[in-house]
C-alpha cells in the first residue's frame, strides 16, 4: 500500500514549523525521520492532510554539554547518540539504549524525538529516560515549557505534548559514576520490545545501593518506572537473592498487555527475569 | 574425436553468472518494468473469514474518470470460467466451481472480492475504500479437529455439506501383523503449524491485452508458467497467450498456485480497461492471502521389537487446507515422496484427513508434505529410543537402509538411486564428537546451563512425478500428466557465443551458472561464453510438463534436457565443421571454442566462424543438413518406470532420485525465558554429484534456516475468528541473519545411478529434516525437566510453557 495524497510543507525554521503547526492543528502530522509516521501512512492508519517535515532544521539537530546535563535535539537520531562521546561518557545508558532501537536504517534516519513523540508502547528509548530522570522540551504559539519525563507519556501513542506543540530537545542529566544497563526481549535483533528494561544504579564500595532507577517499556500502554523495585534495593546490599525478590516486584499492580509476542502471564515472567538481569548487568558493567 | 565431457567444469566453484547482477540491484523484476499507458491495479479483500457476499456496490469507484476498469464478483462470474479441478481435488465426490475471485461467498480473511485499475496505486487504494460490499457474517471454521468430529460451526462449502472434505487411506505391507508381532508399540501426538517461505519479492503481475491479434502478454513471477498459462486460458478463455518471466525474488513454492487467481484478474482488468496493468502484492497482503503451508496434525504409532527395530509405522493426519478445495490432499500425497524416509521399515499405513477451514489456502512450500513426514520419523524414532532406553542414533543405525540394498525399492514403490545413509549419520557423529559433547552435556547440566543434541537424518527426493496423486485417487481415469517432460534448447550465435532458454525459470538459484557449466564440457566452450536468457518467455521457451522451478526439479530435467540440447548441438557444429574444413566430424576436436583436425594446426574454425557460415553461407553447408545451429531437446527421464503410473497396488514413484543428510542440531535453552539458541548446526549431506558447490551450498544455508526458523517460531497465527495476526515479518517472527545460526556442511556425495552425471537434488533438502533436529535437540536439553516437544513452533514463550507444564 502507498498512503493517499497530502500537502507537504518542509518549514525553514521551527518559527515557521510552529506557525504551520497552529495553522493546520487538526489535520497535520510532524515528520521527521520518518520510521514510525511513514510506515502507517502506507498501510493507511494514518491519512494526515497535511505533512510537515522538520527534518531539515539544522537548529534542532545537536547533541551537546551543558553544565551537569546534557541537551539532544529532539532531532538527533539513534546513531548520533548511539555514537556520540559525549553520551557514552556521560550517560552511557542512552548510548546503550539507542543503539539497539530497530536495525541500522532505522537507527539512520530514525530520530529521538520522533521516536518519543510517537509514544510507541514498544519503544526502547522511553525506559532509559525514565530512568534518567530527562527533561522534555516542548515548543508552541506560547512559547517553550519543560516536561519531565515522568509526566510526558499518556498512554499509547499519546504523549503530553499539546497539539499545537513540537518537541525540541530532550535535557538528561549527566549520570557519573552510575552504572547502567538497558536490556530487551524482542522477537528478532530488531524488534520492538517485548519487555525492555533500563537500570542506573550507583553502589557504594561494600555494594550497597547508593541510588537505583529502574524503568519498563513493552509492558503496558505506556513506559514506568518500577517504583518497587527501586525502593526494595535503595539502601540496601545489592547481592543475588536481593535483587531477584526485588526483581519479582515489577509486575505489582502492573498489567501486562497481551499481543501475538506473548501473554500477560509470559509478559510479566519476562518483565521479572529482565529487571534481575539488567541489573546484573549494569553491576557487571 | 575428443569426447564431449559433461563434466569438464563439473565440481568447479565457478563464479555465479547471475549474483552480480542481483546483489547490486541490476535484476529486473516485474516491478521494474513499465509499458505505455500502464494502470495500476490493487484488489479489494475479504475483512471477514466466512462470510455470504449479499451485494457489491462499485458505482462509486466507476464513476470515476481516473479508474479505468473495477472487477466485482459479478464480473467474475459473468466474464471468467472456474478453474479446472486440479490433481490435489481429484478426489471430491461432487466437483467445486473455483473461480480466481470470491463471487458468492468468502472463505478467509484476505480473499480477493475484487480490484479496481486506476490511473495511480494512489488512487487505486483510494477508490477500494468507496466499494461498499455487503457481507453477511457466517461462523468462522478454525478448529480441524471440531470438524473430524462432526461439530463446525457453519459449513464452507455447501456443496461438500461438512468441513470434513476428503478422506483416505494409503497402506503399503501388513500393518495390521506388524502391530500385532511387535514387542512394543510408542503412540506420539505431533503437530507442525502454519508457516512460509516469505520470498522478499511478493507476487507481482503485469498484464496486457492487444484486442486486434487477441493476444494476451503477461509478465509474471510465477514458478511454474504452465499453471498461469493453463489459468489464463481456462478462466479467460483466451488461446493465444504469452508468458514472461523476470528475474524472480525467490519462489520456495509460495509462487506456483494462487498466484494464478491474481494474474486471471490483472488479465481481466487489462481486458476490461484495454490497457496494460500492473499489480504487486503488499507483505502483507502476501501473508494474508498468498498460500500457507498446511498446519497438520498426527497421531502416530510405531511396531518396535525390543531391539530397536521397527517393524511398522501407522499415522493418522488430519490436514488444515484453508478456505480453498484446490490443494485439498497436496500436503498428505506428499508424503508418498518420503514415507520410509531412510528406514527399511515394510508396513506403513497412512490415513488422511483434508479438512476445509476458514484460513488462508495451503499451497506447496519448500517441501510440502516432506517435513511433516521426516518430522513423524524422526520424532517416533526418539520416542522409541526413549521407550527403549537406547541411544537414539543407534535406533537409526538399526533401522537404515544400508548402502549395498541401493537401489533399494520402499513399500510404496519408490526406488532410492543410491546412498550411505549409516556412513552419513556416522561422519555427523564424527564430526561434533557425539560422546565427548554428551559428556560435555551432563558437565554443564551441573552447572544450570541446559544444552541439547538433536541428531536426525532425512531423505531429500527429487525430480517430480505427475501421476504420484493417482495412488489416492484410483478413480482418476487419466493421468493428470506423469513422469517428467522437459525442454532446452540451445543455440550458437554469430559471434560464437552460446544461448541457452531453458523450460523452466530461475527463481535464484543460479540456473545460468549451472547450465552454463554442464554445456561447456559437452560443447568444447568456456562457460563463460554460455549465457541462459531471462526473461524466461513462453513465446520461445520449450515447455514440459515438468518445466517449473518446482519439485526439486533442475537437477533432473533442467540439466537432462541441456545435455541432450548441447549433445545434438555439438553433432551439428561436428558435421558442418568437417564439411568446411574436408574431414572427417569423427576425426575433429573441439577446445575452448575451436574445432581443430588433429595434426593439421591451419585447418582450423572458431565457433564465430562457424556462426557466419551457418548462418550466412548456404553453399558451405553440407547437402541436405537443416541449416542453422540451434537444437532443442525435450527430456525424459529414462529411468521411470516401474512405478511410473500407479496400478491397484498404489504403489509409485513419488520422486525419482533421492538425496539424503544427517543434521545434527546443537542448542542452548535459557529455562527461566525460554529462548533457544542453536549453537551449532552441522549437515552432513548427499546432494550426489555436485556441478558447482557455492549453488549447491546456498541452497542448503538457506533450506536449513527455514527449516530452523520454522521450528523456532515462525509462523502464522490466526484467533478464533479466522483474524491473521501476523501479517508483518515481525510479528509472523520472521528470523534475520542475527537468529540464523551457522550452518556447517561437509558433503559426502553418493552419485545417482539415474542421472548423467550423478546428479540429485538440493533445494528443499535440509529444510526437510531441520524442523525435526530442532525438536529433538531441545527436547534433549530439556530432559531433566521432563519436557516432551510434540508440537512446533518452539517460541520461547512454548518452550517456558513446557518447561512448566512439565513441572507442574
Amino acid at each position: 500500500m502507498i498512503p493517499g495524497a497530502f500537502d507537504y510543507h518542509a518549514p525553514a525554521s521551527l518559527e515557521e514549523a510552529l506557525s504551520l503547526l497552529s495553522a493546520n492543528v487538526d489535520d497535520a502530522k510532524v515528520l521527521a525521520g520518518g520510521q514510525s509516521l511513514l510506515p502507517l501512512m502506507k498501510l493507511r492508519l494514518a491519512k494526515p492532510e497535511v505533512i510537515i517535515d522538520i527534518g531539515g532544521l539544522a537548529e534542532l539537530n545537536y547533541i551537546r554539554e551543558e553544565g551537569d546535563h546534557i541537551a539532544i535535539g529532539a532531532l538527533a537520531t539513534y546513531t548520533d547518540v548511539a555514537e556520540s562521546d559525549l553520551i557514552q561518557n556521560r550517560c552511557p545508558l542512552l548510548a546503550q539504549t539507542a543503539v539497539v532501537v530497530g536495525d541500522v536504517q532505522v537507527r539512520n534516519r530514525g530520530t529521538v524525538g520522533g521516536g518519543l513523540a510517537h509514544a510507541d508502547p514498544a519503544e526502547d528509548l522511553p525506559a532509559a529516560i525514565l530512568a534518567l530522570d530527562a527533561e522534555l522540551k516542548a515548543a508552541g504559539p506560547d512559547g517553550e515549557r519543560w516536561i519531565p519525563a515522568s509526566e510526558f507519556f499518556v498512554t499509547m501513542l499519546t504523549t503530553s505534548l499539546l497539539p499545537e506543540e513540537l518537541l525540541t530537545e530532550i535535557r538528561v542529566p549527566a549520570r557519573d559514576g552510575y552504572k547502567t544497563s538497558y536490556q530487551k526481549v524482542s522477537r528478532q535483533a530488531a524488534g520492538f520490545a517485548i519487555v525492555g528494561v533500563a537500570a542506573c544504579l550507583k553502589e557504594s564500595a561494600d555494594g550497597v545501593c547508593e541510588d537505583i532507577s529502574v524503568a519498563v517499556t513493552g509492558m503496558t500502554d505506556v513506559a514506568f518506572r518500577a517504583e518497587k523495585v527501586e525502593a526494595a534495593l535503595r539502601g540496601e546490599k545489592l547481592d543475588d537473592s536481593a535483587i531477584a525478590s526485588a526483581a519479582a516486584l515489577v509486575t505489582d499492580g502492573v498489567d501486562p498487555i497481551e499481543d501475538v509476542n506473548a501473554t500477560p502471564a509470559y509478559r510479566a515472567h519476562l518483565a521479572q527475569v529482565y529487571v534481575e538481569r539488567t541489573i546484573q548487568a549494569a553491576r557487571a558493567g | 574425436m575428443a569426447k564431449a565431457d559433461p563434466k569438464q567444469y563439473v565440481g568447479l566453484a565457478a563464479r555465479s553468472k547471475e549474483g552480480p547482477r542481483l546483489v547490486t540491484g541490476q535484476g529486473r523484476y516485474t516491478d521494474d518494468f513499465t509499458e505505455p499507458g500502464m494502470l495500476q491495479a490493487v484488489f479489494l479483500r475479504s475483512p471477514h473469514a466466512h462470510a455470504r457476499i449479499l451485494g457489491v456496490d462499485a458505482q462509486a469507484a466507476l464513476s470515476r474518470s481516473d479508474v479505468f476498469a473495477v472487477v466485482t464478483p459479478e464480473d467474475i462470474k459473468r466474464d471468467t470460467k472456474p478453474f479446472r479441478p486440479g490433481r490435489y481435488a481429484a478426489g471430491l465426490k461432487k466437483p467445486i466451481a473455483e473461480y480466481a475471485g470470491a463471487v458468492d461467498k468468502v472463505r478467509y480473511v484476505g480473499e480477493p472480492v475484487g480490484a479496481v485499475a486506476a490511473r495511480d496505486r494512489s488512487t487505486a487504494e483510494d477508490v477500494l475504500e468507496s466499494i461498499a460490499v455487503d457481507y453477511e457474517i457466517l461462523p468462522a471454521n478454525t478448529d480441524v479437529h471440531k470438524a473430524i468430529a462432526g461439530e463446525d460451526a457453519s459449513v464452507i462449502y455447501d456443496e461438500l455439506g461438512a468441513n470434513l472434505a476428503w478422506q483416505g487411506t494409503l497402506e503399503y505391507g501388513d500393518t495390521e501383523k506388524a502391530f500385532r508381532e511387535a514387542d512394543r508399540v510408542v503412540r506420539e501426538n505431533l503437530k507442525i503449524h502454519r508457516y512460509s517461505s516469505t520470498p522478499l519479492e511478493p507476487l507481482a503481475c503485469i498484464a496486457s491485452y492487444d484486442r486486434f491479434s487477441r493476444k494476451l502478454t503477461v509478465r509474471t513471477n510465477t514458478q511454474v508458467p504452465e499453471n498461469i498459462y493453463d489459468a489464463l486460458r481456462d478462466a479467460l478463455q483466451i488461446d493465444d497467450i504469452r508468458v514472461i518471466i523476470p528475474d524472480i525474488g525467490g519462489g520456495f513454492g509460495q509462487k506456483i498456485h494462487l498466484i494464478r487467481k491474481y494474474v486471471v484478474i490483472v488479465a481481466l482488468l487489462a481486458v476490461k480497461s484495454g490497457r496494460p496493468v500492473k499489480w504487486i502484492e503488499d507483505r502483507n497482503e502476501h501473508m494474508m492471502a498468498a498460500g500457507h503451508a498446511c498446519e497438520q496434525h498426527f497421531d502416530v504409532e510405531a511396531a518396535v521389537k525390543n531391539d530397536g527395530t521397527v517393524t511398522g509405522l501407522r499415522f493418522k493426519e488430519i490436514d488444515d487446507v484453508g478456505g480453498s478445495i484446490s490443494t485439498l490432499t497436496i500436503h498428505f500425497t506428499n508424503k508418498l515422496n518420503n514415507l520410509s524416509n531412510t528406514y527399511k521399515v515394510q508396513n506403513i499405513r497412512a490415513d488422511g484427513y483434508s479438512v476445509v477451514t476458514n484460513r488462508c489456502p495451503v499451497i506447496p512450500n519448500r517441501g510440502i508434505g516432506k517435513p511433516g513426514m521426516c518430522y513423524i520419523w524422526e520424532r517416533i524414532i526418539d520416542r522409541v529410543a526413549q521407550d527403549l532406553d537406547m541411544d537414539p542414533s543407534e535406533v537409526r543405525f538399526k533401522n537404515l537402509v544400508q548402502p549395498e540394498q541401493m537401489p533399494y525399492t520402499t513399500p510404496n514403490g519408490n526406488i532410492y538411486d543410491s546412498g550411505d545413509y549409516p556412513g552419513l549419520l556416522k561422519r555427523a557423529l564424527e564430526k561434533v564428537d557425539y560422546p565427548a559433547l554428551k559428556e560435555e552435556q551432563a558437565r554443564e547440566r551441573g552447572k544450570g546451563r541446559y544444552l541439547g543434541i538433536g541428531v536426525v537424518i532425512g531423505v531429500e527426493p527429487g525430480g517430480r512425478n505427475a501421476a504420484r496423486d493417482m495412488a489416492i485417487f484410483p478413480e482418476m481415469k487419466e493421468t493428470p500428466g506423469s513422469g517428467g517432460i522437459n525442454g532446452a534448447t540451445i543455440k550458437l550465435e554469430k559471434n560464437g557465443t552460446i544461448a541457452l532458454y531453458l523450460g523452466s525459470p530461475n527463481c535464484g538459484q543460479a540456473h545460468e551458472t549451472t547450465t552454463a557449466q554442464v554445456a561447456a564440457g559437452i560443447l568444447g566452450v568456456s562457460p563463460d561464453v554460455i549465457s541462459t536468457t531471462t526473461p524466461f518467455d513462453s513465446d520461445v521457451a520449450p515447455w514440459g510438463v515438468a518445466a517449473a522451478n518446482s519439485g526439486n526439479n533442475f537437477h533432473l530435467y533442467d540439466i537432462g534436457s541441456i545435455i541432450g540440447a548441447a549433445t545434438q548441438l555439438r553433432e551439428k557444429v561436428l558435421k558442418v565443421a568437417g564439411h568446411i574444413l574436408d574431414a572427417e566430424p569423427s576425426d575433429l576436436e573441439i577446445a575452448d571454442g575451436v574445432v581443430t583436425v588433429p595434426g593439421f594446426p591451419r585447418r582450423r574454425l572458431t565457433f564465430a566462424e562457424l556462426g557466419k557460415a551457418a548462418y550466412n553461407n548456404q553453399s558451405l553447408l553440407p547437402e541436405g543438413i537443416d541449416a542453422g545451429l540451434q537444437t532443442t531437446f525435450y527430456y525424459t527421464f529414462p529411468h521411470a518406470q516401474p512405478n511410473m503410473v500407479p496400478g491397484q497396488d498404489r504403489r509409485v514413484r513419488a520422486q525419482f532420485t533421492f538425496g539424503a543428510g544427517a543434521h545434527v542440531a546443537i542448542v542452548e535453552v535459557d529455562p527461566r525465558t525460554g529462548k533457544v539458541d542453536v549453537l551449532r548446526y552441522l549437515i552432513v549431506g548427499d546432494n550426489g554429484t555436485i556441478i558447482n558447490p557455492g549453488v549447491v551450498d546456498g541452497q542448503i544455508y538457506g533450506s536449513a534456516a527455514h527449516g530452523i526458523a520454522v521450528a523456532l517460531g515462525e509462523g502464522f497465527v490466526y484467533d478464533d475468528e479466522g483474524q491473521l495476526l501476523t501479517i508483518t515479518l515481525t510479528d509472523y517472527g520472521k528470523c534475520s541473519t542475527a537468529e540464523t545460526p551457522n550452518v556447517e556442511v561437509e558433503h559426502a556425495p553418493s552419485p545417482s545411478a539415474f542421472t548423467p552425471l550423478g546428479q540429485k537434488a538440493a533445494g528443499e533438502g535440509a529444510a526437510i529434516p531441520s524442523p525435526a533436529a530442532i525438536a529433538s535437540a531441545v527436547e534433549n536439553a530439556l530432559e531433566p525437566f521432563g519436557v516432551k516437544v510434540r508440537h512446533l513452533p518452539l517460541t520461547p514463550e512454548r518452550v517456558w510453557q513446557l518447561i512448566q507444564e512439565a513441572q507442574a
